[in-house]
């Protein structure tokens, strides 16, 4: 096998090819305008996707935390009690 | 109903003229390509369903549906690839739509002279990527003991009174911080401008953070260029001889290729 072949024969990551197809590639417009939100923040930060698919796959293995309000309610309690602030979202008379 | 046409790329119709495109399976993995001459230039494309397929509902896939993106994105890639080992494409974006075939040929006609001289700009030549990495604490300890002007400011300290070699010392990390991008930027750049002696084009592009590259090493050089085919296994040799001399002191090389030319073909 050549160098060459060698190379072209690796595997190429998809953020590589995310890179070139989303931003990179002719834009001849057409009839449809997918104006994607994420073209610019792959462009400028590719890591937005890699997260999206690590979330994609911490959910799939059930790692994801359960949101409720409750939760939440508690949470916000804590962090009033931790910073000694008063309850800003408390209701005012 | 399959009443979109998906478009992957455009080529020359000599050059679909003189072979006729392979059977390759479509966008929703039933259609088949087929190519739509539109005078001196010819259209690949597929049909898709108008049902199936909303720009509502690919923004929310691309943005929402990883899986959906990564086989999708890979089908893309792997098809427009493929066609630009047979003929000189110029490659579309990811999901470049069109309602009908008159539409799709005015779009390509209001582009014709653009297109022609971007064929000949890439004919018989090939786009590569080179990364450069770097280990930053290998590079930043050589720098830290070889570089002049850090050895003049270590000197400067030594003649200070204790109390303020303290500060200064701080300083002089700064100072290696600096020096170690100096010295990254220079033997990238130096690197950059002798790869582009056997390229056609040579152009810099962003580097992409260690949480995107999954490495543990810093991406310090991101590059594309175009290629003749001829030159290419220079080219590569000549990123291979820079891989084994640099090696040893924390530098990593990656070229991969031949890509479609995605970043050669854009015209605006």
């Amino acid at each position: 096998m050549t160098v060459r072949e060698s190379i072209e024969n690796k595997d190429i990551a998809l953020i590589d090819i995310l890179d070139v197809i989303l931003d990179k590639g002719v834009a001849i417009k057409g009839d449809l305008i997918i104006s994607i939100a994420g073209v610019d923040l792959v462009y400028l930060d590719l890591r937005v996707l890699i997260s999206s698919v690590e979330t994609l796959v911490q959910h799939k293995n059930g790692t994801r935390k359960e949101i409720n309000s409750e939760k939440l309610d508690k949470e916000r309690e804590e962090l009033i009690h931790a910073t000694g602030q008063p309850d800003k979202w408390a209701q005012q008379d | 109903m399959s009443d979109l046409l998906y478009l992957y790329g455009l080529i020359p119709t000599t050059e679909a003229n003189d072979q006729s495109l392979p059977s390759i399976t479509g966008f929703d993995g039933e259609s088949e390509l087929y190519t739509i001459p539109v005078g001196d230039v010819t259209a690949i494309v597929c049909n898709l369903d108008s049902g199936k397929h909303t720009e509502v509902e690919l923004k929310d896939k691309i943005e929402n549906d990883m899986e959906w993106l990564q086989e999708k994105a890979f089908h893309h890639h792997e098809t427009v690839l493929m066609v630009s080992k047979m003929y000189t494409i110029v490659p579309l974006k990811f999901c470049t739509l069109y309602k009908s075939e008159d539409s799709l040929k005015s779009s390509i006609e209001g582009t014709r002279n653009k297109l022609e001289s971007t064929f000949k700009k890439l004919k018989g030549n090939e786009e590569w990527n080179v990364k450069i990495f770097c280990n930053d604490n290998q590079l930043r300890e050589e720098v830290s003991d070889s570089n002049p002007a850090i050895e003049e400011k270590r000197k400067e300290i030594s003649e200070l009174p204790k109390g303020r070699q303290f500060f200064e010392k701080k300083k002089i990390d700064q100072l290696i911080d600096q020096e170690l991008e100096n010295e990254k930027n220079r033997i990238c750049e130096e690197v950059h401008e002798k790869l582009k002696e056997k390229a056609l084009e040579g152009n810099v592009k962003k580097n992409w953070g260690k949480d995107v590259t999954g490495r543990k090493e810093n991406m310090a050089w991101n590059s594309v260029f175009l290629i003749a085919v001829d030159q290419v296994d220079d080219f590569i040799e000549e990123v291979n001889r820079y891989k084994e001399e640099l090696e040893k002191t924390g530098w990593s090389f990656e070229a991969s290729g031949p890509w479609p030319p995605y970043h050669f073909s854009s015209f605006s």
